[in-house]
């Protein structure tokens, strides 16, 4: 790679409008941008009022509830309907401080947003009493602690990986718990936080010692990004009303999140014309048969883009940092959204290689944009909860913009599937760019095992390009853990599913494109030497999984339920043969496969299938046998 | 013998089939649909999997157990009595209450004492940290502490000059039936017509960069017949994919109210959308451009619309949840006749069009 002929490709791709966009597009894009920023305000605003005249209330001008509904945009008061009109053309029907909704959903619904209506607006009214302790007379500090016996999902000590989650064997412990304990001091309190609440130990005067809690264990951590630090960093919350406790939700995150990602998306609607305006009435050619290689052409006509969208990021990233503390800073940030810019640009790429039409490249991109966003969005929302957050790399921006630290294993985590599949990406798409793919109108099927069948030579080629798929793996399976984990137990064997499926269609590809493309003679004993070769590149690559370890998501049941990761407290003998049990596994069922995959289309779907049953059923029972053991 | 001629003969409808043909061949049509489908399935997961984390009921047993302690803990026992969901166990100290906790013996502890002159109450909340229960735990504690400051405000209502207006009763109201009607259904018909303008941008600038209009150019249609078949094909698409959603939804218990109605409004969305798409293929000619005019202006027009006495996600969510005003049938109207304006403007805009110059 010549970095000259690739800075002129750039170059040419920027100002020649070979893929550059002209000023007058620019002129009206950036004047709408700017409209757009303007409105931005405007808009979030208006997303509270979405539900504007939802819910019809028929009530009286002299009714309590009246002020009530009127200020409530929900709502629609009408004051002139009768109780015949009760599910017809009202929602709730009041009199005599009496509430009764229509017999329908929708009247149920009414009913409890009334009901949280009325806490808003007594909550409105009662701040401007002149005695505001006889209107909040109670005030409440919200902290968080570390249990160390942790009875939910998660073990966070890392002492006891096999927990799971166990709610009716938790309330059998207790049966006889109907005394309390009694405080003898255990060292309870591990000393995480600095309040001084413990001193009140004898619990009936205590009045003097609690004072001071409100000041030291609620304080909003400072880094946060205006008052929404605490909300979002779920450090501790001081309210003087209940009602204004607010769980750990991170939706500032989500927003931030939203700031990153959206930009991406025009960017790669250019990228994408650019790339399949190549392909069109064999324009490319050109450069294809100038002294250039191909990849000197991608990183030519990728550079421009990359550029621009990392440079608007890092003016995104380091602006908000200013914005949330002041200083200047950002950097890590920056860092962390490199692998996703990388990632769109990648996905859009082959999506662009693999297109036939301009509509084709369009579904393509939304379908990337759907997809790629997702990945980096659903993690993020539980930034707070769990390590499971750490699978997106949003997450370490949420986390840097709030000024907390990110270990460096975390970043690791967290950005090296991304920047690997990207990686990959724009290596098979590079297999597609050459004169046979890209001018022919090929089904998109076929052009994906052209990709997968192009470097392939040697049989080991085969392992090679199994093991290179595995970022991909790596990705699909940690979005399916944060995906399926919200939904508790019944969530493991549903990935365990999952697992068996993208394993074995991994391991299978790179074969069935080798013999779709006569690369080796179809014999059964030759099926078997590839299906070998391609299930110990998939173990080789799989240890990289233990990378998982680092940050502790095997904690977690489902962490344990997708990545396979073997029990730390059993002898060696039995941790030998965990090690090379999937070895065993993968060769088998990629051998299957293989098989198939040597006599055509229908075998290889019928012994995938098979491959993929036989790998669940293998995970099956090691799951059960590891969970048995605890 | 023109009207015998049949609505199938035209050029135009022909050119229509065929854009939708070509949608078909490609399977990109079932690739739309499965991505709208996502999307609704992935916003609808992210509500219903963020509710069950609130949601007491998602959780087996008891609900949660708390650990007071503090001067005030009797009363705090006796509220708690009253809250679902939530169970109460006094603690002699603060101590013994986390050491409890500390042992997963309870969720939560509030240490609740008076402040030093007696008038407020100042509670110590203590929640689990890094735990998927701490959401749920921390809106229960809400919940009993909100009824505990409900009471407490009751005892001192004399220094008050306004009395808190009595809470309606708990409804047992699906939380996401808001959810459904103003989030998940405008999203589900919006959608169509947001990627049918995107396609039939696709569809007329393909046409001008491949060079293919000078051979339609060859068969007796002008340009104008050729827009108005790839608007058309577009345009009615979104519908259809309206109703394919509505009757889904259907399916799943959720009752959609003013069927035709909404398919009038999404064909008059669609409609605008789709001669933005088609005037910006013409007049940039170039996709790159096009797309990107096309994707930047959409969510220019989208803010745009709150400016209008009603947004067109409200109009939906209004006619879907059967609560539409008269403002919103005039909505429906005003917006079928701007589409169908727009569109004779778009048309005269096709035929000033010199193809040569493309």
């Amino acid at each position: 790679m010549r970095p000259r002929k690739l800075l002129r490709i750039a170059r040419w791709e920027v100002t020649k409008n070979a893929g550059g966009v002209d000023k007058r597009t620019l002129a009206v894009a950036g004047l709408a941008i700017a409209l757009i920023a303007v409105l931005a305000p405007a808009v979030a605003a208006q997303g509270a009022v979405l539900d504007e005249g939802i819910y019809r209330v028929a009530v009286d001008e002299d009714s309590r509830y009246y002020d009530v509904v009127e200020e409530n945009p929900t709502f629609v008061a009408r004051p002139d309907a009768t109780r015949e009109d009760l599910g017809e053309s009202v929602d709730l029907y009041i009199e005599d401080g009496y509430v009764s909704p229509a017999a329908s959903p929708k009247g149920r619904a009414a009913k409890e947003e009334l009901r949280s209506a009325v806490q808003a607006y007594n909550n409105e009214q009662l701040r401007q009493e002149a005695n505001q302790s006889a209107a909040f007379p109670v005030s409440v500090s919200l902290e968080y602690r570390e249990q160390s016996q942790a009875g939910g999902t998660l073990a966070t000590d890392g002492e006891d990986p096999q927990q799971v989650r166990d709610p009716d064997n938790r309330s059998d412990n207790r049966t006889g718990d109907g005394t309390p304990v009694d405080g003898n001091g255990s060292n309870a309190t591990d000393g995480t936080d600095g309040t001084d609440g413990t001193d009140g130990t004898d619990g009936t005067n205590g009045t003097d010692g609690t004072d001071g809690t409100d000041g030291t264990a609620g304080a909003p951590n400072s880094g946060g990004l205006g008052g929404a630090g605490s909300a979002i960093s779920g450090d501790g919350d001081s309210v003087d009303s209940p009602s204004q406790l607010s769980p750990p939700f991170p939706f500032e995150s989500l927003v931030l999140a939203f700031v990153f990602i959206i930009p991406m998306n025009f960017l790669i609607q250019a990228y994408g014309s650019t790339i399949l305006s190549e392909r069109l009435n064999r324009r490319g050619e050109l450069l294809l048969v100038s002294p250039v290689s191909r990849y000197e052409i991608i990183g030519g006509k990728t550079l421009p883009y990359f550029a621009g969208a990392m440079a608007i990021e890092a003016v995104i990233a380091v602006g908000l940092t200013y914005v949330g503390t002041g200083t200047i800073g950002g950097l890590v940030s920056i860092a962390a959204i490199l692998p996703l810019v990388a990632l769109f640009l990648a996905a859009t790429f082959v999506g662009a290689m693999f297109a036939r039409s301009f509509k084709e490249l369009t579904f393509v991109t939304v379908t990337i944009t759907v997809g790629l966003t997702s990945y980096a969005f659903v993690p993020a929302i539980f930034t707070d909860v769990t390590p499971i957050a750490l699978i997106s790399p949003l997450t370490v921006v949420v986390r840097d913009l709030q000024g907390q630290a990110v270990a460096a294993p975390e970043f690791l985590f967290s950005v090296t599937p991304p920047l690997l599949s990207a990686i990959v990406l724009f290596g098979l798409g590079a297999g597609l760019y050459r004169e046979e793919d890209m001018f022919a109108q090929r089904a998109i099927p076929l052009k994906v095992l052209d990709a997968l069948a192009g470097p392939v030579r040697k049989r080991w080629h085969v392992g090679a390009m199994v093991a290179v798929l595995l970022p991909f793996v790596f990705v699909l399976q940690l979005l399916a853990i944060a995906v399926l984990f919200a939904l508790g137990e019944v969530s493991i064997p549903l990935l365990l599913v999952v697992v068996a499926v993208v394993e074995e269609i991994a391991k299978s590809l790179p074969v069935y494109a080798a013999y779709a493309h006569k690369r080796f003679e179809r014999s059964t004993v030759s099926a078997l030497v590839l299906g070998a070769i391609a299930g110990a590149g998939f173990f080789v690559g799989e240890k990289i999984t233990q990378l998982a370890q680092l940050v502790g998501l095997p904690e977690l049941a489902q962490g344990q339920a997708a990545l396979q990761i073997a029990p730390t407290d059993v002898g060696a003998p039995i941790l030998i043969a965990l090690f090379f049990l999937p070895l065993l596994l993968h060769g088998v069922t990629a051998a299957i496969s293989a098989v198939g995959a040597s006599r055509g289309k229908r075998a290889y779907v019928v012994a995938l299938g098979v491959a993929m049953l036989v790998h669940l059923v293998y995970n099956l029972a090691v799951l059960s046998e590891v969970l048995g053991n605890v | 013998m023109s009207k015998s001629r049949g609505l199938l003969d035209d050029v135009r409808t022909t050119i229509a089939r065929r854009e939708i043909a070509s949608l078909s061949r490609e399977k990109t049509i079932v690739l739309a649909l499965l991505i709208q489908l996502f999307i609704a399935a992935f916003s609808s997961f992210l509500v219903v999997g963020l509710t069950s984390l609130y949601d007491p009921s998602s959780v087996e047993g008891e609900g949660i157990r708390v650990g007071v302690s503090g001067d005030v803990q009797q009363d705090l026992n006796e509220t708690a009595r009253e809250v679902d969901g939530v169970t109460a166990v006094e603690y002699d100290t603060q101590d013994g209450a986390l050491s409890s906790f500390d042992r997963g013996e309870v969720d939560a502890v509030l240490v609740a004492n008076r402040t030093a002159n007696g008038s407020r109450i100042d509670v110590t909340a203590i929640a689990p940290e890094e735990n998927l229960r701490t959401t749920l735990v921390v809106v229960k504690i809400r919940e009993l502490l909100t009824e505990f400051e409900r009471t407490e405000r009751d005892r001192r209502s004399v220094d008050l000059s306004f009395q808190p207006i009595e809470l309606p009763e708990d409804a047992d109201a699906s939380p996401y039936f808001g959810f459904t009607y103003t989030v998940l259904i405008p999203l589900l018909l919006f959608l169509p017509p947001f990627i049918s303008g995107s396609v039939s941008v696709d569809a007329v600038t393909e046409e001008i960069e491949r060079g293919t209009l000078e051979l339609l150019r060859v068969a007796p249609v002008s340009l104008v017949d050729i827009i108005d078949g790839k608007a058309l094909g577009m345009a009615l698409l979104a519908p259809a994919q309206a109703l394919l959603w509505i009757f889904l939804l259907s399916l799943n218990n959720i009752a959609v109210s003013n069927v035709l109605p909404i398919l009038v409004f999404v064909t008059a969305i669609a409609t605008v959308v789709v001669v933005l798409g088609v005037v910006l293929g013409l007049a940039t000619a170039r996709r790159r451009q096009a797309q990107l005019l096309y994707s930047v202006l959409v969510i220019l027009l989208f803010g745009l619309a709150i400016f209008l006495p009603e947004h067109p996600a409200t109009t939906v969510a209004k006619l879907a949840v059967d609560s539409a005003t008269l403002g919103t049938y005039a909505h429906v109207v005003g917006f079928s006749v701007g589409a169908a304006l727009l569109y004779a403007g778009a048309r005269r805009y096709a035929s000033s069009i010199d193809v040569e110059s493309l």
